[in-house]
């Protein structure tokens, strides 16, 4: 364990956010997308853990349950809004799903 | 032998009640305006002509109650100005119009025995022509239309008259001048006429904007002469500790421009007189307070002068503003006869007369106007000689006949040119009103070269027209003659200092003008009337008008022949205890101010002279120039018929026939290089700046920016959150790298 550092956390932390970032950015696939997501939002948990590991306080291990919590309902959403989608229009591709253009 | 005595008789009614009722005047007739013009479509021709007709009489009927009035000496007004009783005078204040800093103007009407003169003459020969217009309008649609801006017209021309203060008058002159071009223009569908009433509007607002511009000079004159009696010592005529006390006061509560302050104010303001004027202010003394620092008072009311000169040449078409009037007789012919012939062109005249005792201060402004009016008279009436068209011949006679009223007004006898004002009313208009008679029964002919022969046809209107024509001709039993021969005596006797050789000038002109008057009244009369009937004539046989319009053409004929009674000499004790005429010595309360001033200071005055030589020379004038053209136009051109003139008549006659080019002088002068200018300004800055720069220009830089940004608009959630990644990540490197560091 010594070798590894804050620093390792938090590099590995951008990494896996950046991953996912270029994931929504980019992908098409609409339960990718969502995924993607899903790595950021844990992304961010590792960063909180990590400092709070670092800073010896358990405070930080608080926002992150949060955001467990949070990305499970947003999951249940997010894949209701889905299927939703694929039932209407067939599809779950987003560059066919534009109405956000007259 | 009358006396003056006789108008001292007990009044039954109290005055300050008659006082209180002179806004009536003016209220009548605005009403009847608003009445005809909103309702007169729907009461129908004959209740808007009653309507019309019975305003006017009624504001007669109470004018003449006014005049009565005043012509007792218990009639009397305390002047805010001096303090002192103004007899023979009614006044009534209705408070404050406005206020502004140390300017103020009031609702005040007075009636004295010059504005109720002027009073009898607008709404008596307004009624008058109203009554004629019944007839003359009876196939006109807009005659409600009509009567609306006849009734406006009456009405803004009492408030003209009445007005105690300078800002009220103008309030009257400008609703005259829109009236005036209102019905000049009435038949708007006709270009010309149209392009006339544009015309006769434009060139009034030149004079209109140098009478303003005069007003604000005077009072800012009066606001420096009260400015400057608080600060010093040794101005003794105007600390406000003083006798002037009353004058401050008024100054204040009144405002600068009321006629009684202002005729303190002339009272108190002599030239500077050596060692009888020291420690007080005089006209040559240099202004110290205010915005006309450096300049003396004197040069400073000859500037207000005759800027006011400018405004009452546009009002009254004297040079070098009179060519309005001519095309004016575009509208109605009872619109010329009443605004263009008796009242509103007299404005100027009466406005002189009405601050007779600021013109007297100013020899120099007197002799201008004098100058003017001379020239006007002699110029208008040579190019009358050459006119065909019988309206514009009595349009230049007008023209001609205010420059008498200018000359008297110039040369001192205020009387005089007012005792014109009132007879000129009375004979022009009458024949204004024959002339339309004549064209009502001719079919609308204007050329007195296509009627003639007239006489047997028209027999009232020929015996009016003829009244008329000897009485503006000058010939003894009639009224011309001895209110014109009053203004040459005038000029004849005027010793003005500084201008030793005026009066002989003036004189001089004078008499030419009665000269050419009585010739081209005398061929204008001859060619409608005389002789034979045009082989070219409009209609075969004229008939004679109704008994509307016969009437007024008689009441007016005997008017003009009764006229003479105010101008006799020697009638009346006057003032001085000497003989004067009838009118002299009734308007001499409001005259003879002036009069003192000048004889006071030693400014003007009149030599004590028989005037009987000069009645002589006046009345072989008139006979030579009546009985040339009637030998010209009855005997030599009718035998010389179809031959050329001789050269020395042909080429003046065509340079009078086109009025001496003066309308292509001002086209070259003025109008053009203003077109030109206007071009300019349209083409370059109008379309050019702002329409395709300033508007054009944001509206397509801005389609040409949304073009390119519409691109950006996919519709596509993943591009918008890749430009909201890439700018929350330039933002963040900008944090760190500048704002964190």
């Amino acid at each position: 364990m010594d070798g590894i550092t804050l620093q390792h956390y938090l590099f590995l932390a951008a990494l896996l956010f950046s991953l996912g970032v270029f994931g929504v950015l980019v992908r098409r696939n609409a339960l990718v997308v969502f995924m993607c997501v899903e790595l950021m939002l844990n992304a961010s948990n590792l960063t909180f853990l990590a400092f709070a590991r670092d800073a010896g306080m358990d405070l930080g291990h608080l926002p992150a349950l949060f955001v467990i919590a949070v990305a499970a309902a947003e999951a249940s959403i997010g894949l209701a809004i889905i299927i939703a989608v694929f039932r209407s229009r067939g599809t779950v591709n987003v560059d066919d799903i534009r109405t956000m253009r007259l | 032998m009358l006396a003056l005595d006789f108008l001292n008789a007990p009044y039954p009614w109290q005055p300050q009640a008659i006082a209180d009722l002179l806004w009536v005047i003016i209220a009548l007739p605005l009403a009847g305006a608003f009445l005809c013009g909103v309702l007169g479509k729907f009461m129908g021709r004959a209740n808007t002509s009653f309507l019309a007709c019975a305003t006017v009489a009624g504001s007669f009927l109470l004018s003449a109650i006014a005049v009565f009035a005043v012509g007792t000496r218990s009639t009397q007004f305390i002047s805010p100005g001096s303090g002192a009783p103004v007899p023979w005078a009614l006044w009534l204040d209705l408070g404050r119009w406005f206020g502004a800093g140390d300017f103020a103007a009031h609702y005040g009407f007075v009636v004295d025995r010059l504005s109720g003169a002027l009073l009898l003459v607008i709404t008596g020969i307004g009624f008058l022509i109203h009554l004629y217009s019944t007839e003359y309008m009876e196939h006109d649609e807009g005659y409600w239309r009509y009567f609306a801006y006849l009734n406006l017209f009456v009405a803004m021309m009492l408030t003209l008259v009445m007005a105690d203060n300078l800002v009220l008058l103008f309030v009257g002159w400008e609703g005259v001048g829109l009236c005036s071009y209102l019905l000049i223009g009435f038949w708007y569908q006709d270009t010309e006429k149209a392009f006339a009433g544009r015309k006769a509007f434009i060139t009034n607002r030149i004079g209109d904007f140098g009478f303003l511009i005069g007003m604000i000079l005077l009072a800012l004159t009066l606001q420096a002469t009260e400015a400057m009696g608080r600060a010093g010592p040794g101005r003794g005529n105007f600390t406000d500790l003083g006798p002037a006390k009353a004058w401050v006061a008024a100054m204040h509560e009144q405002g600068p421009l009321n006629v009684e302050v202002l005729r303190g104010w002339a009272s108190r303001m002599p030239p500077d007189q050596g060692e009888k004027t020291r420690g007080v202010m005089t006209l040559n003394t240099v202004i110290t307070e205010g915005s006309l620092k450096g300049k003396t008072f004197g040069h400073v009311l000859t500037a207000v002068l005759l800027l006011m000169l400018l405004g009452a040449a546009g009002k009254s078409a004297q040079i070098p503003l009179y060519v309005w009037l001519p095309d004016a007789m575009a509208g109605p012919t009872p619109v010329s006869a009443l605004i263009h012939a008796a009242t509103m062109v007299t404005a100027g005249v009466y406005l002189f007369c009405r601050l007779s005792f600021l013109l007297v201060l100013s020899p120099t402004a007197m002799a201008w106007v004098a100058m003017i009016g001379a020239v006007t008279a002699v110029w208008a009436a040579l190019i009358a000689f050459a006119q065909d068209d019988i309206k514009k011949v009595l349009a230049y006679s007008t023209v001609s006949q205010l420059g008498f009223m200018f000359m008297g007004v110039g040369v001192g006898v205020w009387w005089a040119a007012a005792l014109h004002l009132v007879t000129h009313a009375f004979f022009k208009a009458c024949l204004f009103l024959g002339a339309g008679s004549v064209m009502h029964g001719n079919a609308d002919e204007t050329d007195i070269q296509r009627l003639g022969g007239l006489r047997k046809e028209m027999p009232w209107t020929w015996a009016t027209f003829g009244i008329s024509t000897l009485a503006i001709t000058g010939i003894v039993p009639l009224s011309g003659f001895f209110s014109k021969d009053a203004i040459l005596h005038g000029a004849h006797t005027l010793e003005l200092t500084g201008f030793p050789h005026l009066g002989h000038v003036v004189y001089g002109l004078g008499l030419f003008g009665a000269l050419c008057t009585a010739f081209y009244m005398t061929r204008l009369y001859v060619l409608t009337f005389e002789g034979k009937r045009a082989a070219d004539a409009r209609v075969p046989h004229a008939h004679e008008s109704g008994f509307p319009m016969v009437f007024v053409l008689v009441v007016l004929a005997v008017f003009s022949v009764l006229g003479i009674a105010w101008g006799l000499p020697g009638v009346v004790v006057g003032p001085r205890g000497e003989k004067v005429a009838l009118l002299e010595g009734y308007f001499a309360p409001v005259l003879l101010m002036a009069e003192d001033l000048g004889s006071r200071y030693g400014l003007m005055k009149h030599e004590h002279a028989s005037p009987l030589l000069g009645f002589v020379i006046a009345w072989a004038i008139a006979l030579v120039g009546g009985a040339g053209a009637w030998i010209v136009y009855r005997h030599w051109l009718p035998a010389r018929a179809g031959q050329p003139l001789p050269p020395w008549i042909a080429v003046p006659w065509r340079w009078a026939r086109h009025k001496f080019y003066v309308d292509e002088l001002y086209n070259f002068l003025v109008i053009r290089p203003f077109t030109a200018l206007s071009n300019v300004l349209y083409k370059v800055v109008d379309a050019g700046l702002i329409d395709t720069v300033a508007v054009g220009g944001t509206a397509g830089a801005l389609r040409k920016v949304g073009g390119w940004l519409r691109y950006t608009q996919t519709g596509n959630a993943q591009n918008y959150a890749t430009v909201m990644a890439v700018g929350l990540l330039v933002s963040i490197c900008v944090v760190l790298t500048w704002v964190l560091r």
